[in-house]
């Protein structure tokens, strides 16, 4: 695992956000990995980016809130992270995983729209944080494999940023490559 | 065969929830020679998303495309041995420095290798090729490696360095986006959606993934 104590530091404070209903502060948490997760590619660091970022959304949708599911699976969630905690304390990296894997485990044992709701939270997440890898420049194929989402997922989502705009993406006068098209036909 | 369009899976992707693949169909018929996809190729755009429900239909359309307008590969082997070697070097070209160690950064995978690997071969057959690929990395691997360098070390806030010599393995090929095939069919008529017709077109590329600028865009239309 890489990055152990930004990992920590970043649950830790995922708590006291979780109390203030911050998810603002819970986003801007998310984003903390996502240097190390595009260079080492580590599922740990990815794991932790996703699990936060759909706590943010979930903390972000008031509406949730009246589901009668709602007050229990945040518990649930809270304590897997404390857990995580505890266990990444004590560098128990399985007991660590199981705690993130338990979060997702958590969502299986919800019902109807609330299920679904969080499900798409989660999917959505992972597209999220997959167009922030593709981003730092990893390739669309290599992102999409590490987040464990099709490419068509994260092309659809990639078309509506601003990574196609980047200065650094233009290699070549569009004139050129336009000649390069036209003579093929 | 005068000449071949190699295609990886994010301009496929991208044609095919624009609904464009009727004019991609009709751009094969006016073309001298294949459009061509390997077996990886052919994994993203139909066995994946065939089953998941949202990207069902438009698998569909693709795999009815294979035969017909799209050819696979037949250097099945040879491509896929050279698409290995492609993705050790791509791979090892790039090291990050994290906390005073340095890593080398995977950047590319399977099914972008395996076109670099196809143009390769044509190539050395001499059959001219281009690869319509719509993801950015890929090609700015090929066409500037040291932006993609510089790209890095401005993400990731630290420095990136490069085995320089790497660099010339991904000289030498051609790339265009599907925007700029899109241009070739709006030029010879097969684009029939009336006024604004180029900047529809255009614009819907960009955003089902064409990594390209507004920039480069308003470039296209003023030519």
């Amino acid at each position: 695992m890489q990055e152990k104590e930004n990992i920590l530091d970043i649950l830790k404070r995922v708590r006291k956000a979780v109390e203030e209903e911050d998810s603002i502060k819970l986003r801007e948490l998310s984003d903390r990995t996502i240097h190390s997760s595009s260079i080492f590619q580590d599922g740990d660091n990815i794991a932790v980016a996703v699990i936060v970022y759909s706590l943010s959304k979930i903390i972000e949708r008031k509406n949730y809130q009246s589901y009668k599911e709602w007050s229990n699976f945040l518990e649930k969630y809270i304590k897997n992270i404390e857990v995580a905690i505890a266990a990444l304390e004590k560098d128990n990296l399985e007991k660590f995983r199981q705690a993130l894997n338990d979060i997702r485990k958590a969502i299986n044992d919800l019902s109807g729209n609330f299920k679904t709701h969080v499900q798409d939270v989660f999917k959505k997440a992972r597209v999220n944080k997959a167009s922030r890898i593709y981003e730092h420049g990893i390739s669309m194929e290599a992102t999409a494999k590490l987040l464990g989402i099709s490419m068509w997922e994260l092309a659809e989502y990639t078309g509506n940023t601003g990574i196609g705009d980047v200065d650094l993406g233009i290699t070549m006068p569009e004139k050129q490559r336009i000649k390069i098209a036209m003579e093929m036909f | 065969m005068r000449g071949a369009l190699i295609f990886d899976s994010s301009s496929l992707i991208n044609l095919a929830s624009n609904g464009l693949l009727d004019v991609l169909a009709d751009l094969k018929k006016i073309f001298d020679g294949e459009f061509y996809i390997t077996d990886s190729v052919e994994y993203e755009v139909v066995e994946h998303p065939i089953n998941i429900k949202k990207f069902e239909l438009n698998a569909l359309r693709l795999k009815g495309l294979i035969g017909k307008c799209l050819k696979l590969a037949e250097e099945r082997k040879e491509v896929e041995e050279l698409a290995k070697q492609i993705l050790n070097i791509a791979n090892r070209t790039f090291k990050a420095r994290f906390k005073g160690e340095e890593e080398y950064i995977h950047i590319i995978d399977a099914g972008e290798a395996s076109c670099l690997a196809l143009s390769m071969i044509l190539s050395k057959k001499g059959i001219k090729n281009v690869i319509v690929i719509d993801e950015r990395t890929t090609r700015m691997l090929g066409e500037n490696p040291e932006n993609l360098r510089k790209l890095f070390e401005k993400k990731f806030h630290t420095s990136v360095s490069s085995l320089e010599r790497n660099y010339n393995s991904f000289k030498g090929f051609s790339f265009i986006r599907s925007s700029e095939l899109m241009y070739v069919a709006y030029k010879k008529g097969l684009v029939k959606f009336g006024n604004n017709a180029l900047d529809a077109v255009l614009y819907a590329t960009k955003f089902h993934g064409a990594s390209i600028s507004r920039s480069e865009i308003e470039a296209m239309k003023r030519l």
